[in-house]
């Protein structure tokens, strides 16, 4: 029962860790139906900047963080002008080509420039563990986890509630309804990217601190957090959440009573199984036109 | 379809004549990997340009040609003639599995799921250690007797033929196909799905039909490659195939069957060339790329062949 415990509070922090990793791709991806391969790589890249401000510069680690979501975010933007703008609207597969070619050159030059060593962020908060009755949890992931929640709230209710986001809403229901009741489409699909950019920046640095920053873990991350995507539902906060969870419950249990040989390979047997018993996931909506 | 019939013959010609001009094992060696390169193009290109879904895992049936040749050699101790036969058709049943399964998925729920088959057969192949010998993959696999024979030079050229033999019999399989009906009711589906359906072509069954051969293909330049490095470890279901495969068909231009024989020796040189830039030959090549997506987007047999098109029907207007 212990055991049983433990295992279940390391899959939700876990879990909670692939929603968080997973929330940039949601927006672009989930919403803007970009098929992002890059996005790993802007993890990595938030990840080694997060990395090169605390420890090498030794900058304050919440200076260095708005530092990080700043830099991605004005990346973010300009990669959707300069590259994405230029193919949008010719299906999906000139856009993952492009995306493709962004993270091999992405990661290939994070090598070139820092190595393949991991390296961590240094973090404010104590890796000391804290006991709640029999589960042991160290300090450092459950304040993680506490921003993670806050982040993740921040952009459902900057979704729902604000102009920006009913117009991101308008745009990607219909482009040209929404240009023709006055929304700079342009602008709005630029600020989305930059803010998934900013995102995935954001999770790669408050993970490396638990983790590492490491030039090459790009691929891994992107595969697990189209896993996650697909798993809770296209563009559906809720889903992403949902599909986090289960992913990070389902490696856990997994991993302690079964072999930890296949770890990795639970995520793509569960995307397979669902999309053959419910295609749109989780908590997406089903619409097909001629 | 004439015109890309003479081009291909026209190829065929040159790739038999040039090892008279080119005696040595480097280049020889380069000139087994265009053929198998080729054959991955040629393969990949079915599914991409004429049904038109993405298959990001297409190493899959390249790992299982690979690991098929590599597990019947060295365990069965069968010839290598046996071997590259066996490959295609077990990468065949893979892919009338697979593809039963991924082809009721359309757009980029296609793309990933085919990606997730590939990554577990990547980690079956690293963690079946008594199947596969996991990590360290499998070595020693026999050579045919022209392959040990001679000197090094000899078995290069015999390499080369073979792979010269195999990527024709791939070329020619693929482009019967392509101008059979089956071929013309794919290109239907590629242009139109609804229309197509509309006069009674059943996407989904020729999906799968297009499915299995390409993966038979992609099985056979793995077994072929298997052999040639004599060795076959988990890497071969990884990305870095994938991407060349991508950039070879696109680049070259999809939908064409020259195309991707183009974009195969295109970038099989390229990447010799962009060793001497070491490391950044990478980032160079993402560059490459985006730049070929961007600016070349139907890649440089499109290119050509419309620029082919305009001047032959200038030549009809004009008499």
């Amino acid at each position: 029962m212990d055991l049983f415990l433990q295992l279940l509070a390391n899959g939700l922090v876990i879990g909670t860790f692939y929603a968080l990793s997973a929330l940039g791709l949601t927006l672009v991806f989930g919403l803007m139906r970009v098929v992002n391969f890059a996005h790993g790589e802007l993890y990595v890249v938030g990840g080694l900047l997060g990395w090169a401000l605390t420890d090498l510069v030794g900058l304050n680690f919440f200076l260095t963080l708005a530092v990080v979501i700043f830099c991605l975010a004005v990346s973010g933007y300009l990669i959707d002008r300069l590259l994405i703008a230029r193919v949008r609207g010719q299906g999906e597969e000139p856009t993952i080509l492009l995306t493709i070619g962004l993270s091999i050159f992405l990661t290939n030059t994070a090598q070139l420039v820092v190595g393949t060593t991991p390296e961590k962020v240094v973090s404010p908060f104590a890796s000391k563990p804290l006991f709640l009755g029999s589960v042991v949890i160290t300090q450092s992931r459950l304040v993680l986890v506490a921003i993670s929640a806050a982040l993740i709230v921040a952009v459902h209710l900057l979704i729902q509630r604000t102009t920006l986001g009913r117009s991101m809403r308008a745009t990607f229901q219909d482009s040209m309804a929404a240009q023709l009741s006055g929304i700079r489409t342009a602008h709005v699909y630029g600020f989305t990217f930059a803010l998934g950019a900013a995102l995935a920046g954001a999770a790669g640095m408050l993970l490396g601190s638990i983790y590492v920053a490491q030039a090459n873990i790009g691929n891994v991350v992107s595969l697990k957090a189209f896993v996650v995507v697909i798993l809770g539902g296209m563009g559906s906060f809720a889903g992403a959440i949902v599909g986090g969870l289960i992913l990070g419950i389902s490696e856990a249990f997994w991993g302690g009573y079964m072999s930890s040989g296949y770890v990795d390979a639970i995520g793509f047997g569960l995307v397979i199984a669902m999309l053959l018993v419910r295609p749109y996931g989780l908590f997406g909506k089903h619409v097909e036109r001629a | 379809m004439i015109f890309e019939r003479n081009c291909l013959l026209g190829i065929l010609a040159a790739a038999l004549l040039a090892p008279l001009l080119f005696q040595n094992q480097y280049a020889l060696h380069i000139g087994v990997l265009i053929m198998f390169s080729v054959m991955l193009a040629t393969s990949f290109n079915l599914i991409v340009g004429y049904v038109g879904e993405f298959p990001l895992g297409h190493t899959a049936f390249l790992g299982v040609g690979a690991y098929t040749a590599a597990l019947f050699s060295t365990r069965l101790a069968m010839p290598f003639e046996f071997a590259t036969l066996v490959a295609p058709l077990v990468a065949a049943l893979f892919g009338f599995v697979i593809g039963a399964i991924t082809l009721r998925l359309r757009g980029p729920f296609f793309v990933i799921v085919t990606l997730c088959f590939a990554e577990v057969l990547r980690l079956i192949a690293n963690n079946w250690i008594d199947l596969t010998n996991g990590p360290m993959g499998i070595s020693g696999i026999r050579k045919p007797a022209w392959a040990i024979a001679g000197d090094a030079l000899h078995q290069k050229l015999g390499y080369y033929y073979v792979g010269l033999l195999l990527a024709a019999l791939s070329l020619f399989v693929s482009y019967r196909f392509v101008y059979s009906n089956i071929g013309r009711a794919a290109i239907a589906v590629r242009e139109n799905r609804f229309v197509a359906q509309s006069i009674g072509i059943s996407p989904f069954y020729l999906g799968l039909v297009t499915f299995v051969l390409a993966a038979a293909i992609a099985g056979l330049a793995g077994g072929f490659y298997a052999n040639y490095v004599s060795f076959v470890g988990p890497e071969v279901f990884g990305f870095s195939f994938m991407v060349s495969m991508i950039i070879m068909v696109l680049a070259g231009g999809k939908g064409t069957l020259v195309g991707p024989v183009v974009g195969a020796v295109l970038v099989v040189l390229l990447e010799e060339y962009l060793r001497d830039f070491k490391e950044l030959r990478f980032s160079i090549f993402g560059l490459i790329v985006m730049a070929v997506v961007l600016f070349l987007p139907r890649g440089i047999m499109g290119f050509i062949g419309r620029r082919h098109e305009t001047r032959a029907q200038g030549a009809t207007t004009h008499a």
